[in-house]
């Protein structure tokens, strides 16, 4: 084990926070959908990443800024999450299934990527691609900055929702008793169509900062389904708040790990963590 | 103003229903009396939308609800208070109040009526805030029935609203459906504990084995023959 | 089991071990390698997964553990590669062990999130191997490792283990499936707790089969390590592996022993024709096409759609033709006279029994007993803690206090398919049947494992005879979702039978029955007792109860409030009240 500075180390933190913001803006979705629809969506690593190569392709082919995708693939992945919930629907799919239904979406989506775009790595160039500020030492990249501060308005932004508003509560109630909730005029049926939208609508924004941070390439997509399922557990299903949360505390543990260790002993602590939390506190999955 | 017609329901494992046909008469108390398992419980959830029916009809205030969908049923004018009062635990006291209030037409009475639920159960107000799974069973009883008043419905199902309590509470029970149905709401109540149910309503239903046994004023059912058999088996 | 299946296996597997003599080409050797191995890979995660319903993301750690076994011993410390091979074995089957001996205890572990942990132990080993000397980050080379001559040349001989390995597999999947193990194994698929209340080790059960998919995939892996011949974490440790598996089985059809064999075949030879050209892309998206499609229009895959085709046939001829006994007597059934005198002899005795869940005693202090012969009735309002009883009484529910001595042996606190052995055999008021067996079979598994237990041949016999008893024979080969409840609750009474139980605990067989099925099914205990067994009859029918009981007991609130004869006790004031309510009183 090797002491690093104290730089180094803040420095690691930091991006320990930013890699967290990064986990949980893919996890809130999935979370969401996982939690209140009972519907384990691995297509959202799929959509984060077509969302991703989208926007892609609308910078460097189109000449659009990057931040106004978000103004055409939100609406276009909310439009193919309603379809999505409304094929689940149609065959009545359980929650152990829509995991391999969605793994068979995972692997078209990945096809796809390969066939349009390669299996190349392709990179994001924007105005604002490559900024970064310093703050006491410590250096700030903008992308990342923007992830993660998109991360807590929508992560705070769903809490509101569903803390304030009847549809928020009714999404809720749906999710704790069904039957009853119809009882008492709600329509379930519209309200998971249109949760499963917002959902992935999510994950296109999650993609659009994706491609700003990262680069892409079609067979990353599984390597993130280990970590952000971590996050979206011990952050707890249907949480608006607690995937950011976890994810920044999964973010930093590695970060840490890294520099105390090596880079390639971090997926331990995310895993490890994951296990535990499976084996002691399932109650709350 | 409602009507259930030969109603025959049968699905899955519950209790199942044959040619059952009861009918509650606008401001009256009507009780459904009868041992457990003998279908009460799916009655009164076939008339809140929660089961499909095989046979019969639904008529309420004069239109066929039979076929129409789930959600329908609290638009029509119909709420229930469910059997283990089913509140949504994870949810404060006051969401389950205003989810109960979802439709837009009780919406927008939402503040008068939780007044008037606050009145009616003083000790819910104190518990708004709290979660509804923290309650005590008594507690949870009253915001199940608050949940059902904040619909503003013409018609109230109460399912065995007696289960689980201690028998003091339950008086406090029936005196709040008591004032409820004085205060011009009809109520169609099922319940196990005869006695009670018989001293509230005016009319009763006697349902064993998946059948109507037998119907009538509620102030001599207890001395009848039937409801001993039912019960006692004597 | 059939011998001719078990030949067939054997026979075809000689058939293709001649190839290699036959000088075919080193291309369909490497070809015909990879379909079995990934017959071996998929075949056993089926051992587990297919058969207990506990579906394995971790299939790629087993299978990783037996390369990098096999990898180490051989290509580090060189090893013989022939000895490496059981080590793999060893290694992916002692993982599999250890990791089930922890996740097993957990009882809500299951479904997606037993799912879920196995694949986060595939990566936490992944990091391991990575970042210790068993890897260190460059992989190992295996080229210098002698490969034993097994055919006439190298690719020849891989080719004979993966056959070799594949046969074994299947083999062992085909015992098990036609065994009394594999039919425990189908029964905690289709529901855990009633298998474990029916008297199956549902524990060790898991764990044994646990063992032997990791101990198979393992294999694959020793020997799939000189195939490949460079070994590296990422390949090794793909998501590829356990996703091919699943989605294999799935597409053959998971509940049957060659199920997933199929589905390997069809898969690897699907990607085979879209990687021969430029077509690799195609060949995924197409394996990701038909995943949706099997799951969305046949979730039960092939073999699966063949067996609900042929049942459907049968099971239509049998409908038309309904025995005469079904036609039900609707006389109405008066009390039955001569009540043969039970005996003295105590079979249970329940001494403080208590159950409390949050504070609160679902059952409090409850102590009788039960005579040899008799029936004793059970009841009470709803919520008093009659179901509660039962659970303890079958050992489903651990007491918090109490004694539960039954023939002189005290219970509590046993597991309950000690309880099932022990002689004890319950049904359930909501049916409860094992949903994807026949009729006939869900009564021949508790034949098996009930009581002394049966072999497989002997309870399908004796199964016959509870399910005439029952009057189900013109059903035996349906699944119970086709059946109706009243014939549901017939198959709950014909399976508690099988297990030739001394007491027989029957929980509200007769609600949601019609009044002439309410007869029929008195008739019918008060045979199970002319029989010689003791019942416990919990029942809200109160015509039935006094009709059939010698004694009745009074729950109210968790305590005992009554008991003795049942026209005296139903007369007590208390028992009046805590029927009708207090102002009766």
């Amino acid at each position: 084990m090797a002491f690093p500075s104290l730089n180094l180390l803040l420095q690691s933190i930091l991006s320990g926070i930013f890699i967290g913001g990064m986990y949980g803006l893919i996890g809130l979705g999935l979370g969401l959908s996982w939690g209140l629809l009972r519907q384990i969506n691995l297509a959202h690593f799929g959509f984060v990443f077509l969302s991703g190569y989208l926007s892609y392709h609308m910078v460097t082919v189109w000449g659009i800024d990057p931040l106004l995708t978000l103004l055409i693939l939100a609406p276009l992945f909310f439009a193919i999450g309603v379809a999505q919930q409304w094929l689940l629907s149609r065959f009545k799919i359980s929650p152990f299934n829509s995991l391999l239904v969605t793994f068979g979406f995972t692997v078209m989506i990945e096809s796809l990527i390969q066939y349009v775009w390669t299996a190349d790595f392709r990179k994001l160039q924007s105005t604002y691609g490559e900024e970064k500020f310093k703050i006491g030492g410590l250096f700030v990249p903008v992308p990342e900055l923007l992830t993660l501060l998109l991360a807590i308005l929508l992560a705070f932004a769903v809490w509101a929702a569903m803390r304030f508003t009847d549809i928020g509560k009714a999404m809720r109630a749906m999710a704790e008793d069904g039957p009853i909730a119809a009882a008492f005029g709600i329509n379930q049926r519209l309200l998971s169509l249109l949760l499963s939208g917002v959902c992935v609508a999510f994950a296109a924004i999650a993609g659009v900062c994706f491609a700003l941070t990262f680069t892409l390439t079609p067979t990353q997509i599984f390597s993130w389904v280990g970590v952000v399922f971590a996050v979206v557990m011990l952050g707890g299903l249907g949480s608006a708040i607690g995937p950011l949360v976890a994810g920044i505390i999964i973010g930093v543990s590695e970060a840490i790990a890294m520099v105390l260790f090596a880079p390639s002993w971090a997926p331990i602590v995310s895993f490890s963590l994951l296990i535990l939390m499976l084996l002691f506190r399932p109650g709350r999955a | 103003m409602l009507e259930a017609n030969n109603l025959k329901v049968a699905y899955g494992a519950a209790p199942a229903l044959w040619d059952v046909s009861i009918h509650v008469d606008t401001g009256e108390l009507v009780c459904v009396v009868g041992p457990n398992g003998a279908g009460k419980t799916t009655l009164i959830n076939t008339l809140a939308g929660l089961n499909r029916v095989s046979q019969g009809s639904i008529v309420f205030h004069g239109a066929d609800i039979t076929r129409i969908a789930p959600h329908k049923f609290c638009q029509a004018g119909i709420a229930i208070v469910p059997e283990s009062r089913r509140l949504f635990a994870g949810m404060t006291v006051l969401e389950n109040l205003e989810l109960g209030s979802y439709l837009p037409a009780a919406k927008a009475r939402r503040r008068e009526t939780l007044e008037q639920v606050c009145a009616l159960f003083p000790a819910v107000r104190q518990k708004l805030p709290m979660l509804a799974g923290s309650l005590s069973g008594g507690q949870q009883q009253m915001v199940a029935i608050g949940r059902a008043l904040m619909a503003r419905p013409r018609l109230l199902l109460l399912d065995e609203p007696s289960l689980g309590l201690a028998p003091s509470i339950v008086m406090d029970m029936f005196e709040a459906i008591r004032r409820i149905n004085a205060d011009g709401l009809s109520v169609l109540l099922v319940e196990q504990n005869v006695s009670m149910a018989m001293a509230l309503a005016s009319r009763a239903y006697v349902l064993e084995e998946g059948r109507i046994a037998m119907e009538g004023p509620a102030n001599d059912l207890l001395q009848r023959p039937e409801i001993r058999k039912a019960y006692l088996g004597l | 089991m059939n011998k001719v299946i078990l030949s067939g296996i054997f026979a075809i597997g000689l058939a293709f071990a001649v190839l290699p003599w036959l000088g075919v080409p080193a291309f369909w050797e490497s070809f015909l390698y990879l379909l079995f191995h990934w017959i071996v890979l998929a075949v056993s995660w089926n051992i587990l997964s297919g058969y207990t319903g506990y579906f394995s993301f971790g299939h790629g750690a087993f299978f990783g553990a037996g390369i990098y076994g096999a990898a180490y011993l051989a290509g580090t410390i060189g090893w013989p590669f022939l000895a490496t091979l059981p080590a793999a074995i060893l290694v992916a089957a002692a993982l599999g062990v250890g990791l089930g001996a922890v996740v097993f205890r957990v009882a809500r572990v299951r479904g997606e999130l037993f799912a879920l942990l196995t694949l986060a132990i595939t990566f936490v080993l992944a990091t391991i191997i990575l970042n210790t000397r068993i890897d260190g980050g460059p992989g190992i080379y295996l080229i210098g490792v002698d490969i034993p001559k097994l055919g006439p040349s190298q690719s020849a001989s891989i080719y004979m283990m993966g056959l070799i390995a594949a046969v074994a597999t299947l083999a062992i999947s085909y015992i098990i499936y036609a065994s009394k193990f594999g039919t425990g194994l189908f029964a905690i698929h289709d529901d855990e707790d009633v298998a474990e209340v029916m008297g199956v080790p549902t524990y060790r059960y898991k764990l044994y089969a646990l063992a032997v998919s990791c101990g198979l995939a393992g294999l694959a892996g020793g020997i799939h390590a000189v195939f490949i011949s460079y070994v590296t974490v990422s390949e090794t440790f793909s998501i590829a592996v356990p996703l091919s598996v699943v989605l294999m089985s799935i597409l053959g059809g998971s509940r049957h022993w060659i199920g997933p064999a199929v589905g390997a075949v069809f898969i690897t030879c699907l990607l085979y024709f879209f990687t021969s050209g430029d077509y690799a892309v195609f060949g995924r998206a197409m394996v990701g096409l038909i995943l949706v499609i099997v799951i969305l229009f046949m979730p039960s895959g092939v073999l699966g759609m063949i067996a609900q085709w042929r049942r459907g046939r049968s099971t239509a001829a049998a409908v038309t033709a309904p025995p005469a006994h079904e036609t039900a007597s609707t006389a109405a059934v008066v009390r039955l006279a001569n009540k043969p005198a039970p005996s003295t002899e105590v079979l249970l005795q329940v001494r403080g029994l208590t159950k409390a869940f949050a504070g609160l005693r679902a059952v409090d202090n409850v102590t009788l007993e039960v005579r040899k012969g008799e029936i004793l009735g059970l009841i009470g309002p709803n919520g008093s803690g009659k179901s509660t009883f039962i659970n303890l009484v079958s050992g489903h529910f651990k007491p918090t206090a109490g004694e539960i001595i039954f023939e002189g042996q005290n219970l509590a606190g046993l597991d309950a398919h000690r309880f099932a052995q022990a002689g004890i055999a319950r049904t359930y008021q909501i049916p409860r049947p094992f949903s994807q067996m026949t009729v006939l079979e869900n009564v021949a598994m508790v034949a098996m494992f009930g009581g002394t237990g049966m072999s497989r041949a002997e309870a399908t016999q004796a199964a016959e005879e509870f399910i005439a008893f029952a009057g189900l024979s013109h059903r035996a080969h349906a699944l119970p979702d086709d059946l109706n409840l009243h014939q549901r609750k017939f198959l709950e009474l014909a399976r508690a039978l099988a297990a030739r139980p001394r007491l027989l605990m029957l929980d509200e067989v007769l609600s949601g029955l019609t009044p002439s099925e309410i007869n029929e099914a008195i008739e019918m205990i008060q045979r199970i007792r002319d029989r010689g067994t003791t019942i416990i009859f919990v029942e809200h029918v109160m015509r039935a109860v006094m009709a059939l009981t010698d004694r009745i007991v009074v729950l109210n609130y968790g305590a005992m409030i009554a008991q003795g004869n049942a026209t005296d006790v139903m007369n007590e004031e208390s028992v009046k009240a805590a029927y009708l309510g207090k102002a009766h009183a």
